[in-house]
């Protein structure tokens, strides 16, 4: 084990070298640059673990500082959170992991990324922190692997999405949540009727992501999660036409999508639904953060609607929490600070001071018991199947292609045929290369 | 617009007092007026964040950001100051910025002073080359500058921003500095030969203080762009305690959900120091100091 | 030009010797520059002939990425887009910057207040400024009200949403930012003109076109190559306000060279393409730049 690790770090410092150098110098330069790298500044060698952090919100920024607060008053190692915002932290995760000195540990989320890293050789193996974990689901097991056999992630909450609306609306209105594709059609039409958008978006300027999540959950009710799975690691195709057909349903709902939709981006859209200018808005339980505190309770939500019985239901259940860089200097401090994460109290306080809508992924940690809460976590938990997001299931660099072309949809629906031809094209080009 | 000015000036003719007054009454009037109006446009947008920035957060969430306030907060400011990091970022951007634009602003006034003044070989070819290295995208910079200050063990400090920064400024400091210096005449350079001065008195005596408009004016500029900078910032830093304010700005959005109403906040504090800047070094660069003043 | 001549004569002569210290003056800034630009630099051209995902090994493919371009829509859009973008970008703030600079370069009162004004968005956060365009674009935003109150309702638009009107829509916050920027080159420019030149010229009786044909524009030739130079370098580089507002849609139809190669880097991690594109941004202002400069300095001579 130990001389496995050692020879992939020494692989993974040779490519350091040529990849800071671009392979422009002889090779001794090369091996006169390696080795600066491996001796190069340990600033951060005096036994505080580091956090590097992309929950740059206000609340998430106050939990997870509060949380690091309490590692240290254990008395144990010390942690100081490191947080940048998420947009810089995505486009240097890369080179955070490569650096000579990385920091210690890392927020993020399960997916193809990450294992992509751990076969690098970039994360560090948390296998005994797993056996400390106790009884984490085997759904959470699978997720934190890095496919190989080795645990690489502690996962700590995980979230789900739905169909948010506002209780209070639904009742001005006289409507229901709908328990099936016809009855949520039905309710669409009558909100149209009453001159309300019935399907808010929020996909405008920077987040055309959300336009995902319909994606992915039409994919998921009709062709199920499996195929689903293929088809974002790239074993399946988007011409295909079991994925044509899913755009069916989605032309159906499309005259109610509210006709701004491409254009207000998603925080925009959350206050529209608020407001009662639109009826519903397929999201996370991220967008509460957005609202007011006096509407938190006025929230609920229904599930996405069953298309095909015969399908295993699957949700989206996107799971965040913490790894660590395979060339950390505090392998110890790292790895009791996962410790501490994965347990129930850890993550009673971070939700206590978060927002409160996401769920602890210790079975043995309570959320924060709101009816809502208590809601997703019984949908989640009836689940067969759980995904967790198109960019997390697929890959950050596909997820532009999937903007490109459902946004195209949302617009100019008959022009499918092409849109997933190009999206095809698109997707191509990231998994070759 | 460009009939206003020079025509203000020149009375070609010479009317009546009376006559001539009211004109020009017409004619300040005139220039308020557009001057007035371009600049109320300009500032519209700006308007919006101010107001944006003394709203709550709930009245945003709850109304849009495009409503008219409903309430008024200050709150907004002190938590950009304190929670957002506001008052150290700022103090990291200052203990960059300044001693950035300074030692930018010498190398490339010496560069310039050498190339535009002396028959250097292929000075030509030296100007062209420098001004370059400005039309890469820097983006594609990014990585192997971020190796390259881990290599010589300044990653993550603000030393290795300084430095990057002024490596990157020179080129067009450069350019845009000979450019002026060239058209300096040169009778008070002979002058000072004849008087026995060496290249060093001559740049710091005569040609520097003469540069002055284009140097203020560049100074103004080279501070709005280092003070503003972000992709070197988070190239070459890690490290929230040493992140400069416009990185620091970028930290308050959340990867969901912003408080927009500290952002507004926090970029109106941010723009404080460069708008100062900006007025105090103005008064140089117009106070008049032209070439011709001197002849 | 004739007042110009003699002293540059003599010039010449007097340039023939150059001092040791000089060099040094040259050297210093060359070497610093070189260092974090050139040798960067260097590493990007030789990453454009690989495949590389910024993290394993970059694998050599010789010229492939470059071939790849012919063949990829979308970096046709984004070329397209970049030359409608240098045109407007380019052309408006360099005629805007110096209409601003003429009306506001006399000393008189107010006019500090004025160029203050123009200057505040370049030293606005982005951040900031690209969420109130948005607010401004929005589908009941400023815009759209204004356009309803005059009675124009039916040219309603959701601006950014809209591929055909997304990069116009831009372009605006994009000159927005500029024009102070553009403004503040030229009035030192005019600043530096001698004011005798004006007043000889007064006595001839020349209306003020003629002052500016013959006396002002001639004048201000060193700092439109700088202007031009800015132009192109930020017309080329424009990347920040698009991406912050756009990032390139809706379906890359406001895409220019610029976001697609920082798309293509960070999002897709493929460096290698994305220094390929570096590369012919780099090779465009270039060309462009190179031609104009030697043909200014030729004319100089």
């Amino acid at each position: 084990m130990t001389s496995a690790a050692g020879l992939s770090r020494r692989h993974f410092l040779r490519n350091t070298g040529l990849a800071g150098l671009g392979v422009l110098g002889s090779s001794s330069f090369l091996a006169a640059c390696a080795t600066s790298v491996s001796s190069g500044p340990v600033k951060q060698a005096a036994g505080a673990v580091t956090v590097q952090s992309n929950l740059s919100s206000p609340q998430a920024k106050v939990a997870i500082e509060a949380l690091a607060k309490a590692f240290g008053d254990k008395g144990g190692a010390q942690a100081t959170v490191n947080t940048v915002a998420s947009e810089t932290f995505r486009t240097q995760l890369p080179s955070y992991l490569t650096a000579a000195n990385p920091p210690d540990s890392y927020t993020w989320y399960p997916g193809s990324l990450l294992s992509g890293y751990a076969r690098k050789g970039l994360l560090l193996d948390v296998g005994d922190v797993w056996q400390t974990m106790g009884n984490y689901s085997q759904a959470f097991r699978t997720l934190s692997g890095d496919g190989a056999g080795h645990q690489v992630f502690v996962p700590t909450t995980y979230y789900w999405w739905g169909f948010f609306y506002r209780k209070s609306n639904f009742a001005k209105w006289g409507v229901q949540p709908p328990k099936s594709w016809s009855e949520f059609l039905t309710l669409c039409e009558t909100l149209k009727g009453k001159g309300i958008a019935p399907i808010g978006l929020g996909a405008g300027g920077t987040t055309p992501w959300t336009a995902s999540a319909w994606f992915d959950y039409l994919n998921i009710r009709i062709n199920g999660a499996p195929f689903h799975r293929q088809l974002l690691a790239g074993q399946q195709r988007f011409d295909d036409p079991k994925v044509k057909r899913i755009f069916d349903p989605w032309r159906q709902a499309l005259p109610y999508f509210d006709p701004n939709g491409t254009a207000l981006a998603f925080q925009d859209a959350t206050t529209v639904l608020l407001q009662g200018r639109t009826g519903m808005v397929l999201t996370g339980t991220f967008f509460a953060d957005a609202a007011p505190k006096d509407a938190l309770d006025d929230l609920d939500f229904f599930q996405f609607p069953i298309l095909d019985p015969s399908v295993p239901t699957a949700e989206e259940g996107p799971t965040d929490g913490f790894f660590a860089s395979a060339r950390t200097p505090h392998v110890a401090e790292v790895k009791e600070w996962f410790k501490y994460v994965a347990t129930a109290e850890s993550q009673e306080l971070y939700i206590k001071n978060s927002s409160g809508t996401v769920l602890p992924a210790n079975p043995a940690a309570k959320d924060s018991g709101t009816p809502l809460v208590q809601k997703g976590r019984k949908m989640l938990a009836d689940a067969k199947e759980l995904t967790q997001f198109f960019n997390r299931d697929s890959s950050d660099a596909l997820q532009p292609t999937a903007d490109a072309a459902l946004i195209r949809f949302i617009q100019k629906p008959n022009e499918l045929d092409s849109i997933l031809a190009d999206w095809q094209t698109a997707a191509q080009k990231v998994w070759l290369s | 617009m460009t009939t206003t000015k020079p025509a203000a000036t020149v009375p070609v003719v010479r009317p009546a007092p009376a006559r001539r007054s009211r004109r020009r009454q017409a004619r300040t009037f005139g220039f308020h007026l557009t001057a007035g109006g371009l600049a109320v446009l300009w500032l519209l947008p700006i308007a919006l964040v101010l107001t944006t920035s003394v709203r709550s957060f709930s009245d945003i969430a709850s109304n849009g950001l495009g409503a008219l306030p409903g309430s008024f907060d200050l709150g907004s400011f002190g938590e950009a100051w304190g929670v957002g990091g506001g008052g150290h970022a700022m103090l990291n951007s200052l203990v960059v910025t300044i001693p950035t634009v300074l030692l930018s602003l010498l190398l490339a006034a010496a560069a310039a002073f050498a190339l535009s003044r002396y028959r250097i070989p292929f000075r030509r070819t030296i100007i062209l080359v420098m001004l370059s290295g400005n039309l890469l995208p820097p983006q594609i910079l990014l990585v192997p500058v971020a190796k390259l200050s881990e290599l010589l063990g300044i990653y993550d400090t603000l030393t290795a921003l300084v430095i990057v920064q002024v490596g990157f400024g020179l080129g067009f400091y450069t350019f845009v500095l000979q450019g002026f210096m060239r058209s300096i005449p040169d009778e008070l350079q002979q002058a000072a030969v004849i008087d026995g001065a060496g290249p060093v008195q001559i740049f710091w005596r005569i040609i520097l203080p003469m540069t002055r408009p284009a140097l203020a004016a560049l100074g103004a500029l080279a501070f709005t762009w280092t003070f503003n900078d972000l992709l070197w910032s988070i190239t070459v830093l890690r490290t929230e305690t040493v992140m400069p304010v416009t990185p620091a700005l970028l930290g308050l959005q959340g990867q969901y959900v912003s408080n927009w109403n500290v952002i507004a906040a926090g970029s109106v504090i941010a723009a404080v120091p460069t708008v100062l800047v900006f007025l105090r070094f103005q008064k140089h660069f117009i106070s008049g100091l032209a070439i011709g003043a001197i002849k | 030009m004739a007042v110009l001549n003699a002293p540059a004569v003599r010039r010449r002569r007097a340039m023939r010797r150059v001092p040791p210290v000089l060099l040094l003056f040259v050297l210093v800034p060359v070497v610093v520059e070189g260092f974090w630009v050139f040798w960067p630099a260097l590493q990007g051209f030789y990453l454009s002939l690989t495949n590389w995902d910024g993290v394993s090994a970059p694998s050599f493919v010789g010229l492939g990425n470059y071939a790849e371009m012919l063949s990829d829509d979308i970096f046709g859009t984004a070329a397209l887009n970049t030359v409608i973008w240098i045109v407007l970008f380019g052309g408006i703030s360099a005629a805007g910057g110096l209409g601003l600079a003429l009306l506001l370069n006399r000393e008189r009162r107010g006019v500090g207040f004025y160029r203050a004004a123009l200057f505040t968005p370049v030293v606005f956060s982005l951040v900031a400024t690209s969420l109130i365009w948005q607010v401004i674009y929005q589908p009941d935003g400023v815009v759209n009200k204004l356009l309803a109150a005059v009675g124009l309702g039916s040219w309603q638009h959701s601006w950014l949403a809209d591929p055909q009107t997304a990069l116009y829509a831009v372009l605006i916050p994009a000159l927005w930012r500029q024009l102070g920027y553009v403004m503040v080159l030229y009035l030192a420019g005019l600043k530096g003109i001698d004011p005798a030149l004006y007043e000889a010229a007064k006595l001839d009786g020349a209306t003020s076109v003629q002052q500016f044909r013959h006396i002002t524009w001639p004048q201000l030739r060193s700092v439109n190559s700088v202007v031009l130079s800015v132009i192109i370098i930020d017309s080329l580089r424009s990347f920040d306000v698009v991406w912050s507002m756009t990032k390139g849609g809706p379906y890359h139809s406001s895409e220019l060279l610029s976001t697609y190669m920082y798309a293509t880097a960070f999002q897709s991690l493929r460096l290698g393409y994305a220094s390929a594109l570096a590369v012919v941004i780099f090779v465009l202002a270039f060309g462009v730049i190179v031609t104009y400069l030697v043909r200014a300095f030729r004319e100089d001579q």
